[in-house]
């Protein structure tokens, strides 16, 4: 019975392709996006989460301005003097502080000039945060000797892509007006920001750039130490020095929670989006089934006066809905994860990997989205099933 | 034949209701009055007055139609009363309007009567809920119209067999190919309505009317779109079928070649019967 309903139903959907087509298309992008977001939000918290772990889970940053803008704060030109960071070495738990400092810089490598991302540290301190806290390694090469010869390292894809010719270890550079030799390239990090830099000392940037005092720096905290209490600390003690009055400090947990916010509002968002669509997808199917009932009125009079039941016409339109957005929830599964993949190949492109793999899609959720298309089908189509079930055939086949 | 028939004067063989005509004599048979509306139903009841004095098939008892379109009202039936007889080939005639068809939908149960009732074999039909409707318009009726409305996505083959899904009866394929055999349409099963000519799309839904092998065949003008060639062929099957099947058949036509091959001819007028059917046959039919 159910069986020969379904052909039956088919057969007349495929009588009228357009209009099966355009509606299920409605439901198509609806889903699509549910789809995304299902689809890319892990890959997002992956690829953010290891964004973080490059913060290390020892470190504690220091840096100018607003928590929720570090970028706008570090390029602001707000510069801590470097003795006043020194001096937080002195609180209880922390075991060192790293200063650093950023700046934009041309660069030259084989006759070609570009302008780059150069962040200068203490090496001998930096070394230590990168290689003990964020898991940072060199891919080629070896760490500068000292602070006082100019060498220089590179991030992973400053080597490979900034340059027509890649630049490899051992290779010379100018950096704004000082020869340079590469001795080292950092291994991918896979977070577009680290990779896309060079590092130098920063007594040389300093004589290089004519400035006084660094951006930020990293507080690495003993083994055991409060996280917290620390923070609080070296707030005290910053809050003390006149030079930088706004600035923040950004535990892990701390940065860990603003990730997950801003991540939150934005799925927040996406959701609502794909709510909106999704009841238009279901208008658009309602919207459908009424003129396909007011097209077929005298179909449902010849069907009944064949002695079809109130509840076979109800059941033929209601299986004609939900197949509708039946289809539509398969279609805009498959072009939703193609676009989530899509979109991934797209991020990796400028350097952000991981966002999607087919192994961690979520088959529960992708079969729940499409359990919600079928019900989202049939609710749409309960009211126009509902009119053509109690019309009386005598009337139904006067109709023209 | 109930007291109340005997006071209102009811034709027993066509169901016309004479109470209003003066100038009728009754005539005695065994002791009892009858009248009769014209000479046609007089001398069917003098063949066998046994027969006509049981309850006919289908009874239709003060039937009123009123189709209402804003403030107009069309009174399309006005109290009718008629009666079909099992085994009958009934011709129904009248000129356009005169309710004919509103009153084969009435039989059919494909309408509801704004009042009156409707009996099928003495069973009140009028007041049954759409369920028993349906049940009813399955498995006893077989439609055919005059625009054969078989349904346009479906194949012959499906449009003949749709009866049976909607009964959940087996379909038999072996039967059914006969069937298209016997019919002349073995040619045409895949095709769909758009492919057939008239002739063999009206002999689709015979086969879709037959599906369910009903008691009581339905037919609102089945051939006033066809040819007379191809309409007299789907005639001779009709009756054909009557006679070897042993069908009830009641056809709404103005073909006169219908009318003269029936064994009862039902004349309309005004919403109501016209006395002495046989005579109007000149002036309905064609």
């Amino acid at each position: 019975m159910l069986k020969n309903f379904l052909i039956l139903t088919l057969k007349g959907i495929r009588y009228r392709p357009i209009r099966g087509w355009l509606t299920i298309l409605g439901i198509v992008i609806g889903i699509m996006l549910v789809v995304i977001i299902l689809a890319l939000s892990s890959g997002i918290r992956t690829t953010i989460t290891r964004t973080l772990q490059v913060f290390g889970s020892d470190l504690i940053i220091i840096f100018p301005g607003k928590e929720t803008n570090p970028i706008v704060g570090l390029l602001g030109g707000q510069k801590f003097k470097e003795k006043d960071l020194l001096d937080l070495e002195r609180i209880n738990g922390v075991k060192f502080v790293a200063p650093m400092d950023i700046g934009t810089l041309n660069v030259e490598y084989n006759g070609e000039k570009k302008s780059i991302m150069v962040h200068a540290a203490n090496w001998k301190r930096y070394v230590e945060v990168m290689e003990s806290s964020q898991g940072i390694k060199l891919e080629k090469g070896r760490w500068p000797e000292n602070d006082e010869v100019s060498e220089a390292v590179f991030g992973y894809l400053t080597a490979k892509t900034l340059f027509k010719k890649e630049v490899s270890a051992g290779d010379e550079v100018i950096i704004k007006s000082k020869r340079f030799r590469v001795v080292g390239i950092f291994s991918e990090i896979g977070e577009q920001m680290l990779d896309n830099v060079i590092f130098i000392s920063s007594d040389i940037f300093h004589a290089l750039t004519d400035s006084r005092g660094v951006s930020s720096a990293a507080v690495k905290v003993a083994p055991g130490a409060d996280m917290n209490l620390i923070a609080k600390q070296l707030k005290f003690q910053l809050s003390k020095q006149e030079v930088v009055r706004d600035f923040s400090i950004l535990t892990p947990d701390k940065a860990d929670r603003l990730v997950g916010n801003i991540l939150s509002i934005i799925e927040l968002v996406l959701v609502v989006v794909a709510v909106i669509s999704l009841v238009v997808g279901a208008v658009g199917i309602m919207n459908t089934m009424y003129t396909s009932v007011l097209e077929r009125t005298k179909q449902i009079g010849v069907m009944k006066a064949i002695g079809a039941s109130n509840d076979a016409i109800l059941s033929l339109f209601l299986i004609e809905s939900g197949m509708i957005g039946l289809v539509g929830g398969i279609l805009g599964i498959v072009f939703g994860i193609l676009s989530a993949y899509l979109i991934s190949l797209a991020a990796a492109g400028f350097g952000i990997r991981g966002l999607f793999s087919f192994a961690s899609l979520d088959f529960f959720g992708l079969f729940v989205v499409l359990f919600l298309t079928f019900i989202i089908g049939i609710i749409s189509g309960v009211l126009p099933a509902r009119q053509a079930s109690l019309m009386e055939p005598a009337e139904a086949l006067r109709y023209e | 034949m109930n007291e109340n028939d005997k006071q209102s004067k009811i034709d027993p063989v066509c169901g016309m209701d004479l109470t209003e005509y003066a100038d009728i004599a009754p005539i005695s048979h065994k002791e009892k009055e009858f009248y009769f509306c014209g000479k046609g139903c007089e001398d069917r009841f003098k063949k066998d007055p046994e027969k006509f004095q049981k309850e006919p098939l289908i009874k239709l008892n003060n039937v009123w139609k009123i189709f209402k379109l804003g403030e107009t009202e069309t009174k399309v039936l006005r109290g009718l009363n008629l009666h079909i007889w099992e085994g009958d080939f009934v011709a129904v005639i009248g000129p356009s309007g005169s309710g004919k068809s509103t009153a084969l939908n009435m039989m059919g149960l494909l309408d509801r009567p704004t009042s009156g009732h409707i009996f099928l074999n003495g069973e009140d039909v009028s007041l049954l809920n759409d369920d028993k409707r349906a049940k009813l318009r399955s498995e006893t009726f077989g439609f055919v119209f005059q625009q054969y409305n078989l349904i346009p996505w479906l194949t012959a083959y499906e449009n003949a067999t749709l009866p049976l899904i909607f009964s959940g009866k087996k379909i038999e394929t072996e039967k059914l190919d006969a069937r298209f055999q016997e019919i002349g349409l073995k040619e045409r099963l895949t095709h769909r309505p758009f492919e057939l000519s008239g002739g063999e799309q009206q002999r689709a839904a015979l086969l879709r009317a037959l599906a369910n092998d009903p008691e009581i065949i339905l037919g609102d003008e089945p051939t006033g779109n066809l040819d007379s060639a191809t309409g007299n062929r789907i005639l001779e099957m009709l009756i054909n079928l009557k006679k070897t099947n042993k069908k009830t058949l009641v056809i709404v036509t103005h073909d006169a070649d219908i009318a003269e091959k029936a064994d009862q001819i039902i004349a309309f007028k005004d919403g109501c019967l016209a006395r002495d059917h046989q005579t109007h046959k000149k002036a309905y039919t064609k």
